[in-house]
């Protein structure tokens, strides 16, 4: 065997120059290929196959000859995908909307009054909410929908969630956390469909019955559903925070001689603040964006209802409305299903960057001893 | 110098007291448990204990445990009983309180009473005031129990007197419902049950700091419970709606389960089946694995192994967690527009599979992500000493360590997916169907671009979750339709439950043996 | 550091303490370990006594036959190589290993002459009595003045919430005056009185480590726990807390468990050695078990030929 030099400069620099043209080449084609794949694809064309092929002939060889580079590649572009993926979605969702979005302008937003503020006029009514024969879209009774279910169900998952959280991660013992968990975190995996289907065959006959409701279907009852669904998740992501704080601290206020129930209240809970506060916005988010079964459950109808605090009858939510109306629904009418579309996806983004600041904010105050 | 009183190290515990508060906890469990099946209707005031009448019987142990619970508030006050509570039960209790007595005088004052909104509004703050003001004074023992107390007592003499019967009837302005006595009398007991279990509890571990953890622990335990037992009692419940259809004509020998094997027939002789329905699935599922998990497995290994903490990773952390934050019906809309014009025009399988392919990367890609990290840097380490480039060590020890964790990500994301409804409303459909879709079989070469054809793939297929929204809208009241459908979400519970399961236990497992 | 003898002028001297003149004596020592080892003879009552203390996680022993009085107003230091259960007969002595679920323990522990593992007893009360400082700093991530009032506002010492100002029950100066107390008898009230609002998690290790000890004081405990409160800590904030130790010693009883042998003869009255095993090998005044230990083993571990 003989040894191979160490250095060797003049041997080394040519080699690499040599592998470097090549690598490049491979790279500038492969991303051509790719580009040119995305446009063609973008722009409705069959012949997006032909530069596909490219890139797969392309990958393969790279894959072939330099390996390790053409590995960093692939995942280079799998990383960059996300942000394409969540561009495109955006810039589609977006367009789609435009139309409506530019026919009612502010009015997408307006009341049957005009919204007056000292005698100026922020708002201009809006003949009706929602009117496909007129092409009149309002879409605050869904958004009123959508907030009084969300409401509900934060009102419902958040506190019970939490405090079955704390019993779990500080109070049960270990056999029954070890048990329970796991039987939690697959109760979350429930579909919703299932929940709608259970709400709308046996529920909403219970409440109308029950209650002697005017009507099927209430926004109460999808609030009620949509938070019993959301409380799994709520207990399991809750548990986590909790049990996630060092136990150093719990100790250190034992030692003192405080009850353990002092402990998770003024320590414990404190401290996992952020991861607790994530678990209930993510709630918050699932109840927001959650669509069969305010689909299945609501009577649809796109007026705010009367009065307005009425929770038993009937409204629409975001989700609810998309899901129901895209059958019919094509030209001014899918578009104005889009600016419902929108609206979901801001709020969910805000909220979940909301979660990602608190977290992010929570973890640099208790930084600083852990 | 010592502010704290000394108080006795050794405590003896066996008392009058003691068995009085077990006692009230005791009966409060019973009574609870009994309101609360009876807000299900399941039992109802008709249902008769011992010749009584449900409620009656459950108002009685009300009562009594009411008068139990004032005599331990009584018995501590007056040295009875040998407790050791603090100065006030805190403003907090004095304010929740406050609130129940303002919510019950209020509702009195305007229903009972027939007082205007001036009247009830009036009446209302001047009782609650009173309450919060005279619990935020008392004593702790006594601030805890008589409230309680004297609460569980006017809610038991009120059943029990017939002031609130089943007929009872409140209809609140401004809300199109009835609160109706037979959802009223067991609501109203429940609560009154749990607080005054509450006080009770308090009482036997003699007030103070321990007093009120036990209380405490004794609402936490109750809900947790509660809890699981709401959400065990819905899957039993849809279970044994869904078995018996689900099973309709099954045998062992010879093999035979028609509501799997068959498809939607619309004929009344042969047995409905979901088979299509499962084949879609399991078609979604393979197409949306394909299309999501490399990507994010490769984004994974990029973030972790190559990526410098930067603005490009701040900004896919961003599209990470929006992506992950999207409501589902937003990627329905998102395919409606994107992907369905491109592929065919019409609602197509593949444009399901490429749709929860989307929304099944980002839940892959964080999941990975924290295996990829959880691979201790030891081995990196280890493998880069022995002069092994970066791509091999990561090929050959970082993955082969992290596949685990990365499995049952992919394992949960699947289970997630695969109970998607609203996507697949707007990018597939696909009824009721007989036939299933032949993928395999359909696959063509064709002269012009793109030169592969797959009719299967380009039309819609059925699936389960959207074949359950298919039944609700096709109508429920038809004959066996809702047993159809309670089959149906039987099946797809097991199916998703089943990945859920799978993944949760694979997830332990491995756990465990990486901390062994 | 100036009247901190003053302000602790009435340690808790007057409780009673229980006859245990009567207390069984153990007979199956260790035959490697005589009795006249570990007997050490003081005036006055013990405040803390263990006899016959065994400890086990699962099959694993931890502490074997245990027998030790330790005096009060004095330093006590348990000193051993790593893994010899020192930590865990520190946390038996305020049962902080009932905590810990696998831990079995047998033997008798009395604080006053009371068993503290009797049924009824108030844990509480108790860990109040017998106070404990952790290895590494542990401040709640809350202010200074929060981590010191912590203790008297949850036992209800100091009623500073709104309802008590409401109802001018108002205790503000008495906090005020517990967190500068336990501030000056922890030798850093001058360190951070212009700053009690801030954060605990922004002062550095042996500031935190001090607040912990102040945080214990505030309670007003009789025994204080160190378990190596010094290990995570540099040199300098080391002397100062070991400074701080030897004067917190005339007011307080301190057991401090600690694997600097230095320290231990610096700042303790009596030192016990544990060896591996989980076994009590010597017990007596630090001077003399450092200057001449009885046991041979002793002699090798302190002379650094093992450990």
């Amino acid at each position: 065997m003989t040894e191979l030099p160490l250095f060797d400069l003049e041997t080394r620099l040519g080699r690499l120059s040599d592998v470097d043209r090549d690598i490049g080449s491979l790279a500038a084609g492969g991303a051509g290929c790719l580009f040119a794949t995305f446009v063609l694809f973008v722009l409705n064309s069959t012949l997006a196959v032909i530069p596909l092929i490219g890139f797969l002939a392309v990958t393969g060889y790279g894959w072939y000859a330099h390996q390790a580079e053409t590995a960093r590649a692939l995942t280079f572009l799998a990383t960059a995908s996300t942000i394409l993926i969540l561009g495109l979605i955006t810039v589609y969702v977006f367009v789609e909307a435009l139309p409506v979005l530019q026919r009612m302008g502010v009015r997408l937003f307006g009341f049957t009054e005009p919204v007056e503020v000292f005698g100026v006029t922020l708002i201009p009514s809006v003949e009706s909410y929602w009117s496909t024969s007129q092409h009149v879209y309002s879409l605050i009774p869904m958004i009123w929908g959508t907030f009084v279910t969300t409401l509900i169900a934060t009102a419902i998952a958040a506190p019970l969630g939490i405090a079955a959280a704390l019993f779990l991660a500080e109070i049960a013992p270990p056999l029954v956390r070890e048990t329970v968990k796991p039987g939690v975190e697959i109760l979350a995996g429930i579909p919703s469909i299932v929940y709608g289907y259970l709400g709308f065959v046996v529920l909403n006959t219970f409440l109308y019955e029950n209650l002697e409701m005017a009507n099927l279907g209430s926004l109460f009852l999808v609030g009620l559903v949509i938070g019993l669904m959301a409380l799994p998740t709520v207990v399991s992501v809750a548990d986590d925070a909790l049990t996630s704080v060092p136990d150093a601290m719990r100790d250190g206020a034992v030692a003192m001689g405080l009850t353990e129930w002092q402990t998770m209240k003024s320590i414990t809970l404190p401290a996992a603040l952020s991861g607790v506060s994530a678990a209930v916005l993510l709630g918050i988010g699932r109840a927001v964006g959650e669509t069969m079964a305010a689909t299945v459950i609501l009577g649809h109808s796109q007026v705010l209802p009367d009065p307005l605090q009425d929770v038993f009858d009937n409204t629409e939510t975001l989700t609810s409305l998309i899901a129901s109306q895209y059958g019919n629904a094509n030209g001014l009418h899918m578009n104005a299903l889009f600016t419902a579309g929108v609206v979901l996806f801001v709020t969910v983004l805000v909220l979940s960057i909301a979660a990602r600041r608190i977290e992010l904010r929570m973890d640099r105050k208790l930084g600083g001893g852990q | 110098m010592s502010y704290t009183a000394e108080s006795e190290l050794v405590v003896d515990n066996t008392s009058t007291a003691e068995r009085l508060a077990s006692a009230v906890v005791g009966l409060g469990l019973v009574t609870f448990v009994f309101s609360l099946v009876g807000v299900t209707q399941v039992v109802t005031a008709e249902t008769t204990i011992l010749g009584i009448s449900l409620y009656d019987f459950l108002a009685g142990g009300l009562l009594l445990m009411g008068v139990g619970t004032v005599s331990l508030g009584i018995g501590s006050r007056t040295g009875v009983f040998n407790t050791s509570p603090d100065a006030t039960p805190g403003a907090v209790t004095a304010a929740l309180f406050g609130l129940g007595a303002f919510a019950l005088a209020g509702l009195v004052a305007s229903q009972s009473l027939g007082l205007g909104t001036v009247g009830w509004l009036l009446g209302a703050t001047l009782v609650g005031g009173v309450t919060f003001a005279g619990v935020a004074l008392a004593p702790e023992d006594i601030g805890s129990t008589l409230p309680p107390g004297v609460a569980a007592i006017g809610v038991a003499v009120a059943i029990l007197a017939g002031i609130i019967t089943p007929a009872f009837a409140w209809e609140p302005e401004g809300f199109s419902a009835t609160l109706t006595g037979s959802m009223a009398i067991p609501l109203l007991l429940a609560a009154s049950t749990l607080v005054t279990m509450w006080g009770g509890a308090k009482a036997y571990e003699g007030y103070g700091s321990k007093g009120r953890q036990t209380a405490a622990y004794l609402l936490v335990g109750i809900n947790a419970v509660s809890i699981i037992a709401v959400l065990v009692a819905l899957l039993l419940f849809i279970a044994s709606k869904g078995i018996g259809p689900a099973f309709e004509g099954f045998s062992l020998v010879p093999f035979e389960w028609p509501f799997v094997t068959n498809g939607y027939s619309f004929r009344p002789e042969v047995v409905n089946g979901v088979f299509p329905a499962i084949m879609g699935t399991i078609w979604l599922v393979i197409g949306a694995v394909i299309t999501g998990v490399p990507v994010a497995v490769a984004a994974a290994i990029f973030l972790t192994e190559y990526a410098e903490q930067g603005r490009f990773v701040g900004a896919v952390e961003i599209a990470t967690n929006g992506l992950w934050s999207t409501p589902s019906v937003v990627y329905g809309l998102f395919g409606y527009a994107f992907l369905i014009p491109r592929l065919g025009g019409t609602t197509s399988l593949i444009s399901g599979m490429l749709v929860l392919g989307f929304m099944l990367m980002p839940l892959c890609l964080i999941t990975s992500r924290e295996a990829i990290k959880a691979v201790p840097d030891e081995y990196r380490d280890a493998s880069a000493a022995l002069g092994v480039s970066r791509w091999e060590t990561i090929r050959s020890v970082v993955l082969p360590a992290a596949m685990p964790g990365i499995l049952t990500g992919v394992i949960l994301g699947v289970g997630r997916i695969a109970g998607e409804t609203a996507p697949i409303l707007l990018v597939m459909a696909g009824g009721l169907r007989d036939d299933a879709p032949n993928v395999l079989g359909s696959f063509e070469f064709i002269s012009s671009p793109p030169f592969v054809a797959n009719d299967a793939l380009l039309e819609s297929a059925p699936a389960l979750p959207y074949q359950l929204y298919a039944t609700i809208t096709a109508g429920v009241s038809a004959e066996n339709a809702a047993a159809f459908g309670w089959a149906t979400a039987f099946v797809l519970l097991v199916v998703v439950l089943s990945f859920y399961a799978l993944g949760i236990a694979s997830r332990l497992y491995f756990r465990r043996r990486l901390n062994a | 550091m100036t009247d901190t003898s003053s302000l602790g002028a009435n340690a808790p001297t007057d409780t009673t303490v229980a006859e245990n003149a009567d207390r069984p004596q153990t007979t199956d020592r260790h035959e490697d370990t005589p009795d006249s080892w570990t007997d050490y003879a003081f005036e006055g009552e013990p405040k803390l006594s263990v006899d016959g203390l065994d400890v086990h996680y699962g099959s694993d022993q931890a502490l074997d036959d245990i027998s030790i009085e330790i005096p009060e107003q004095s330093v006590t230091a348990l000193i051993g190589p790593s893994g010899c259960g020192k930590s865990t007969f520190l946390r038996c002595l305020n049962r902080m290993n009932d905590r810990i679920r696998a831990a079995e323990v047998d033997g008798t522990v009395t604080f006053e002459g009371q068993d503290i593992y009797q049924d009824g007893l108030d844990l509480v009360e108790l860990r109040k009595r017998v106070g404990m400082v952790f290895q590494a700093p542990n401040p709640f991530p809350k202010s200074i003045r929060d981590n010191i009032a912590y203790g008297p506002r949850k036992h209800g010492t100091v009623q500073t919430d709104l309802l008590a100002k409401l109802t001018g029950r108002d205790d503000s100066d008495q906090e005020d005056e517990i967190v500068e107390r336990s501030l000056r008898q922890a030798a850093i009230w001058e360190e951070v009185n212009d700053r009690l609002d801030d954060n605990a998690l922004g002062l550095s290790g042996g500031q935190q480590q001090r607040l912990c000890i102040a945080r214990c004081l505030a309670v007003d405990p009789e025994v204080i726990l160190m378990d190596e409160p010094a290990s995570a800590l540099d040199p300098i904030a080391t002397a100062k807390i070991e400074d701080l130790i030897e004067e917190l010693a005339e007011e307080y009883t301190v057991v401090i468990v600690t694997h600097n042998m230095q320290q231990a003869a610096r700042i303790s009255d009596q030192t016990a050695v544990f060896l591996t095993g989980g076994r009590l090998v010597e017990y007596g005044e630090t001077d003399q078990v450092f200057e001449n230990p009885k046991s041979q083993r002793v002699e090798d571990y302190i002379t650094g030929k093992f450990g």
